[in-house]
């Protein structure tokens, strides 16, 4: 058997060379390596093909001829290519250290040991010594087809908490340990975030240049970090008092302008805006002993009776 | 040794042909280092070259490969002289791999690592919605230059699980960020062993003018960031069983968990190990009424005591 790698490279370099779409008989022609058995040339030609779009090779199944129903492949150069990307010696150190500091977890790493590496020779960078590992950011397998979708502005259609979602991508995010898309929720007519881990289906991505991304949106900021604004409800303004020993990250977790009183034993106390008010006793609660929400009565109320409910229930137990 | 399979030879062949086309003359020995792959390896991949090119497959449309003295020239190979573009999963790895390094705090924000994911962006489309934070680590800078330099130094620790502050003397190894958060792998002169410690947690950290030595490599973290150093649950730990309802469907996924079970209405039975009274406090009090606590029933008083307890300060 003449050797597949062999009639692999030929088969890109004809694809590539040709003007035009060749058909799979006028492949078969010019790439030696094929049975001669048409259903065995055209499984045999599948799988090539697998192979090619597997590690990235755009070949493309487009009509002969305008308004003719004979399609055929091709690859185009512009596909094809790495556009020039000029970069430094000291650019490209740069992005080596990258590579070997931080360890996308998960990968299936092969010969060239994971993609970063793989673009990285790519982009004429070296494999160098490896490095101790600075960072490590887990690996989803939603994420590549999530960061095409955005990069190419296309809608995607993805399965989440069991129901179809649809999306424009504006964004990738990775915060507290996960990865999050955030966009345009086509269905809610709003901007949402959602965890890439817990897509439970491929990502459907629709055609390219479907949206525009709103200009100067900021993923990061989109993706909110307080629960408890990250709701519908109407907002109310909550005091919440929080004792020395909680005091100083808990500034620094809000920003000093949250703070409303500074008490002479060390203690805070903090404005927050609340539009959610279960994430809101949620965050109160988990800071046991080290905080009380002192107003509105409302909340107050909402506090004291969630806790009483706990309260009574172990009594018996 | 399994050799590569067509795949992953003919992409790289893809990368290392115009890199040669770029590079005539290059040395064999430079290019498998280069490429990370053995000469041997090299020379089988160069071998099959001279037989690819364009029909009819005449010498004059084929590549001509020659290697003289180790040196490697090739020539009629025109249309692989530019690299095959980036996959979206290589563009989207060496993009975050570069925007996490950026958010190493120190990084500096308009160097050359910045220049090069502006360019990569550009290329790709990519823009500037790509984020990556690692987390806050106020003291990050003096933890990671005391590892770095070996020094002994003692930190105010904020114990999450205990709801307690201590204080002691660590001997940092490594400082690395995983699961969205930045680790101090250490000896603990405290606890007599190694330590993990969650660099947000750290509330202080003052030298002590001593120096430990390097060389006692290992440790808590020694499987490295994401292994399973970061939660090592003892056997003699407590073991809680829960049923959960919907509406707390997100502990498991948040959690490491021994058990989840899916139950026929619909809830689910979680084992979770809980070395911490404060930390399992703390998700009862939250889950509320959609946790209902099976064993040991102690646990059920305890998070009743605990909110009796907060209760005091609504009365």
């Amino acid at each position: 058997m003449a050797d597949r790698l062999e009639r692999l490279t030929n088969l890109v370099a004809v694809l590539l060379e040709s003007g035009r779409p060749l058909t799979l008989e006028e492949i078969v022609e010019r790439v030696p390596g094929y049975p001669a058995e048409r259903e065995s040339y055209r499984r045999q030609f599948e799988r090539d093909k697998a192979t090619l779009r597997e590690i990235g090779v755009p070949i493309s199944l487009e009509a002969l001829y305008a308004f003719d129903q004979e399609t055929g492949y091709r690859i185009h150069r512009a596909d094809y290519e790495l556009p020039p990307l000029d970069l430094s010696d000291d650019e490209r150190v740069a992005l080596h250290l990258a590579v070997t500091a931080v360890r996308l977890e998960g990968q299936v790493g092969d010969a060239g040991g994971g993609a970063g590496r793989d673009a990285l020779l790519k982009l004429g960078g070296t494999l160098g010594a490896a490095a101790p590992t600075l960072a490590a950011l887990p690996d989803v397998p939603a994420l590549p087809a999530l960061f095409d979708a955005y990069r190419r502005r296309a809608r995607v259609t993805f399965t989440y908490r069991g129901g179809p979602r649809r999306l424009d991508p504006y964004g990738i995010v990775f915060r507290n340990g996960h990865w999050y898309v955030v966009g345009f929720d086509c269905d809610r007519e709003a901007i949402r975030a959602f965890r890439a881990d817990r897509i439970e289906s491929g990502i459907e991505p629709g055609r390219a240049g479907a949206f525009e991304r709103p200009d100067r949106f900021d993923p990061a900021s989109a993706l909110r970090d307080e629960p408890w604004r990250f709701g519908d409800e109407e907002p109310v303004e909550a005091l919440v008092l929080v004792s020395a020993g909680q005091a100083g990250w808990v500034e620094a977790d809000l920003g000093g302008k949250a703070v409303a009183e500074r008490r002479d034993d060390g203690s805070v106390v903090l404005r927050m805006a609340v539009t959610n008010r279960e994430a809101f006793r949620s965050w109160v609660l988990g800071l046991l002993d080290q905080a009380e929400v002192l107003a509105p009565p409302e909340l107050r109320a909402d506090m004291a009776g969630w806790l009483s409910a706990l309260a009574g229930s172990g009594a018996g137990a | 040794m399994t050799r590569p399979d067509a795949a992953v030879r003919l992409r790289r062949l893809l990368t290392i042909i115009p890199w040669i086309v770029d590079h005539q003359g290059s040395n064999l020995d430079e290019l498998a280092a280069r490429f990370g792959i053995k000469v041997a390896e090299l020379e089988r991949d160069l071998e099959l070259v001279p037989f690819c090119g364009l029909p009819p497959y005449t010498p004059d449309r084929l590549i001509d490969c020659e290697i003289v003295d180790g040196r490697v020239f090739l020539r009629f190979a025109e249309y692989f002289a530019r690299p095959l573009s980036l996959t979206p999963g290589e563009g989207f790895a060496l993009l975050a791999a570069g925007q996490a390094l950026l958010a190493v705090p120190g990084a500096d924000p308009s160097g050359s690592l910045a220049a090069a994911l502006g360019k990569l962006a550009g290329v790709l489309g990519a823009g500037d919605g790509m984020a990556v934070e690692l987390g806050p680590a106020r003291y990050l800078e003096p933890l990671r230059a005391a590892a770095e330099a070996g020094e002994r130094v003692e930190i105010d620790y904020y114990t999450f699980g205990r709801d307690e502050l201590t204080t002691r003397r660590i001997d940092p190894r490594a400082v690395f960020a995983a699961a969205g958060q930045w680790y101090v792998d250490a000896y603990c002169h405290r606890a007599e062993d190694d330590r993990l410690f969650r660099v947000d947690r750290v509330r202080g950290v003052r030298p002590t003018g001593e120096r430990f030595e390097a060389s006692s490599r290992g440790g808590a973290g020694a499987t490295g960031p994401g292994g399973s150093g970061i939660f090592n649950p003892r056997p003699t730990d407590r073991r809680v069983t829960l049923v959960l309802n919907a509406s707390a469907a997100w502990v498991p996924e948040s959690y490491p968990m021994e058990s989840v079970e899916e139950l026929p209405d619909g809830r689910l039975r979680v084992v979770l190990v809980a070395s911490e009274r404060a930390w399992l406090e703390r998700l009862l009090l939250r889950l509320g009424p959609a946790a209902e606590v099976l064993d040991p029933a102690e646990v059920r008083v305890e998070a009743a005591e605990a909110a009796r307890r907060l209760l005091v300060r609504y009365g």
